[in-house]
């Protein structure tokens, strides 16, 4: 050991000293090593902080979202938006049978025209006795709708006041607060009677009961003589519709008990805004009639946008992390590791670019071509799909789980690669049987990260998602995925600049984050907790 | 992998069983030869690790390999089931290795026959992440035996002849990561045997067991001679001596000695066996 350099003079070198005391340096009382110490402890600390002050930021700007729906909700129950729209219900249920029917008919005309070979004039002529019945089945409801539309108005005009009173109530709060009193009271709310307008809107109960029996009773008549078809095909489907029909008739009677049944008066609990808002599938924003905030078909569209993402990725990633670490040589290895990696270099903006561009024209081609005319879905006219986003995203989340999985992969000990082999395993039994199970829970972490980035992507998904805000017709099986969606992600970055921030609007987008950032953590928590628990078991 | 020698294009198969060699056993009777090496030199990329040997082990019976450390018993021993393809650039460079005659760096020999036939047991023991019952039927498992009956008897027999049985036998679904490091390297060896090979090769393994563990390995080692083939490499001179009929004692690549254990233990010719294992270097 080097003599250390000391305060004290040097003792005369033949008396053998044992002196291991040392002055220390100080720095605002703190020692050097304790400065150091401070200072990497800090920086470690920083993201603790900055977690807990996102976590707060975003309750606190995102917690009062459902005090305010429920007011949302509660004016659209005052004001008789809701009564008049078990109407409106009905109403847009007989839209959805008059599309059927002209859907019936377009299938009519080609069957003409292809099957039969009939000039254009003369198809038209022969839908004659089809088009009499059509019209009459999509006018029938037209009382009903007069009826309804003045009621609209009514509740409509109601809404509208409240909201003045809630502007002019915060106007004069301004103005108080400014000081200006003389100001603050020239601003007048004007009372509104919620109870006596709605029953004006209530108290037509009875011509909407006999508008309806009327309505009904002309579409039982009309059902009743169908027009008669030329292919059995579409008389079978002429009898759906009727099935389709009486199904909707028979509806009529709840509607009307449950108009009957209606209290403008009953309140709204907390909860319902809450579930409106979880459950709620409809996502409509600055709607003349009434705003919804469900947050479904963000949902849906996330996580349909996510799985064909991960259907894309797992098998990419997964795969080019076996090879590289256990089958490629090492020039492969040289090149493969250092390109997967360069993708996630690549900026979002410019894939959801090159998806525009490049691939959603090209799948939207490829999907015209007859011999892809098997895969579900195909052909589609939208260019900007869940798919053509589900591709990029998968290739943003390839670098993540290629080297989160390579990285497992790695960690399996060499010793049970060796003992397979010395039992007479051959490289891909190994690789089966031994490797990947063992990597199994770093692999499925991998998955889980991949996951977590995709769901948090959003550049790529509103360039290239569609973003139509409506929850996904998975009743179309995997065709589902050539269907354009809104994501989480992308509504924030779309709405958020444009609402006023405080507002309902502005709050529900909060939320939604509130909602990404919990994803985000408990994927994350997840995939930390099967890597340690993987780790206790390898041992 | 390079192969240095283009000699025999046979599979390795029992069925070639000729006895290439006799040597004299210590009651003088003739001992067949089961695995001949001659003139080997091994190499690590560009350095040579193995220089000329030879070697002719008997079959049936119990060779150990002694030496320093670093002085090329693994590398030997991982020549004999070709472990060392596994290494990027490795190569035997001269000589070969017949097993019943068969050259086993031949151009139409499979590694991956030739290690079912040759059993490897390792100095840290490695059961498989895997329940006890699986463990033991990987091997078959690979080679595609599907018999439910087949395989519980081979586990049973197995694990009795690694005198392991009446440990597991109320566990053998559980984890083999569970089982004591004794007992895992009997669950490797264990599962070495259930394949049936022929000759098993054992590097080090008693190395991280404690005393009474590596007594019981040492006596399972005499109940497997019966059957198997079995080469030990270890670093303790009272093993070798102990469960060895022969001995093998390599210095730098080079192997010095090759003799009845009795002899090298009592009686070296080169005096750098006798400085070895009377403790003198090494
Ligand atoms: N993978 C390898 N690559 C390069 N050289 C190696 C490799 N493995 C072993 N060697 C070298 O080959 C020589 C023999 O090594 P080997 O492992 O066979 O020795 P050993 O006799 O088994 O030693 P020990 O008793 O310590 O296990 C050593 O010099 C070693 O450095
Ligand atoms: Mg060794």
């Amino acid at each position: 050991m080097p003599p250390e350099s000391s305060t004290t003079p040097a003792v005369d070198s033949t008396v053998r000293s044992f002196r291991i005391q040392k002055e220390r340096t100080r720095i605002l009382g703190l020692t050097w090593d304790e400065c150091i110490q401070g200072f990497f402890g800090g920086n470690a600390f920083v993201a603790v902080i900055v977690l807990g002050l996102i976590t707060f930021f975003l309750f606190r700007e995102g917690s009062s979202f459902f005090t305010q729906n429920r007011d949302n909700l509660t004016i659209y129950r005052q004001a008789g938006l809701e009564y008049v729209d078990f109407g409106r219900q009905q109403e847009k249920d007989h839209a959805a049978l008059s599309r059927y029917l002209s859907d019936l008919r377009l299938r009519t005309l080609r069957h003409y025209t292809d099957q039969e070979g009939l000039p254009a004039k003369e198809a038209q002529a022969r839908l004659a006795e089809f088009d009499r019945f059509a019209d009459r089945f999509s006018s029938a409801s037209k009382p009903l709708r007069s009826l309804l539309s003045d009621l609209g108005d009514v509740a409509v005009d109601i809404k509208a006041r409240h909201q003045n009173n809630l502007n002019f109530a915060e106007k004069r709060r301004q103005l108080l607060a400014a000081g200006k009193t003389a100001e603050a009271a020239e601003v007048e709310l004007v009372p509104i009677d919620y109870a006596g307008e709605v029953a004006a809107i209530t108290a037509t109960l009875p011509d909407f009961a006999e508008a309806s029996a009327t309505f009904a009773k002309t579409l039982e008549d009309l059902i009743a003589t169908p027009p008669a078809l030329p292919a059995p095909e579409l008389t079978e489907r002429l009898t759906r519709f009727q099935a389709l029909t009486r199904d909707y008739l028979a509806g009529f009677p709840a509607t009307l008990e449950a108009m009957k049944a209606w209290d403008p008066a009953r309140p709204v609990p907390l909860a319902q805004s809450f579930t409106a808002f979880v459950f709620g599938r409809q996502w409509l924003t600055a709607s003349f009639w009434q705003d919804w905030y469900g947050v479904m078909p963000l949902i849906a569209g996330s996580l349909l946008v996510s799985l064909i993402a991960l259907a894309l990725a797992v098998p990419l990633g997964v795969g080019a992390a076996v090879y590289v670490n256990q089958l490629a040589s090492p020039t492969e290895q040289r090149l493969i590791k250092p390109s997967i990696e360069f993708i996630s270099a690549i900026p979002s903006v410019v894939l959801g670019f090159f998806g525009i561009a490049v691939l959603g024209e090209f799948l939207r081609v490829a999907s015209g071509w007859s011999f892809l005319a098997w895969v579900p879905g195909f052909p589609f006219a939208e260019r900007l799909n869940a798919l053509t986003a589900g591709c990029l995203l998968g290739l943003i989340a390839v670098p993540t789980i290629f080297t989160l999985a390579e990285d497992a992969i790695n960690n399996v000990p060499r010793a049970f690669k060796e003992a397979s082999y010395a039992l007479g395993a051959s490289r891909l039994q190994t690789i089966i049987r031994i490797i990947v199970p063992a990597s199994l829970s770093g692999i499925v972490s991998a998955i889980l990260l991949g996951l977590g980035r995709v769901i948090g992507e959003t550049m790529v998904v509103l360039l290239c998602a569609g973003n139509r805000i409506a929850i996904p017709d998975f009743t179309a099986g995997l065709g589902v995925v050539t269907q354009p969606v809104h994501t989480m992600t992308g509504i924030i970055a779309q709405e958020m600049g444009e609402v006023e921030p405080g507002a309902i609007h502005y709050r529900a987008l909060f939320v939604v984050g509130l909602l990404l950032f919990f994803i985000a953590l408990l994927l994350n928590f997840f995939a930390q907790k099967i890597v340690r628990k993987y780790k206790v078991s390898i041992g | 992998m390079e192969t240095s020698s283009p000699a025999s294009a046979a599979p390795v198969t029992r069925s070639l069983a000729t006895p290439s060699k006799a040597s004299e056993g210590r009651d003088g009777a003739p001992e067949p030869t089961l695995i001949d090496i001659r003139a080997l030199d091994f190499y690590y990329g560009a350095k040579q690790a193995l220089f000329d040997i030879n070697l002719a082990i008997p079959d049936r019976r119990v060779t150990a390999f002694i030496g320093p450390s670093g002085c090329g018993k693994s590398t030997l021993l991982r020549c004999l089931n070709r472990m060392n393809d596994l290494i990027d650039g490795t190569a035997v460079k001269r000589g070969e290795v017949k097993i019943r005659d068969v050259d086993i760096y031949g151009p139409s020999v499979d590694p991956i026959e030739l290690r079912k036939r040759v059993g490897m047991v390792f100095q840290k023991s490695n059961p498989f992440p895997k329940s006890i019952y699986e463990n033991i039927i990987y091997g078959l498992r690979i080679q595609g035996v599907k018999s439910k009956t087949k395989l519980d008897e081979v586990v049973e027999r197995s694990l009795r002849g690694a005198a392991l049985w009446d440990e597991v036998k109320d566990r053998l679904h559980e984890s083999g990561l569970g089982l004591s490091g004794g007992q895992q390297q009997r669950l490797c060896i264990a599962r070495t045997i259930a394949v049936e090979p022929e000759v098993i090769l054992m590097d080090e393994p008693c190395s991280a067991l404690d005393p009474i563990a590596t007594a019981k390995v040492e006596e399972l080692i005499h109940e497997l001679k019966k059957q198997f083939t079995i080469i030990i490499v270890t670093h303790s001179m009272q093993q070798a001596a102990r469960c060895s009929d022969r001995t093998a004692f390599f210095y730098m690549g080079k192997l010095i000695e090759f003799d009845e254990t009795h002899n090298i233990f009592m009686n070296p010719k080169n005096p750098q066996t006798e400085a070895y294992v009377s403790g003198r270097f090494g």
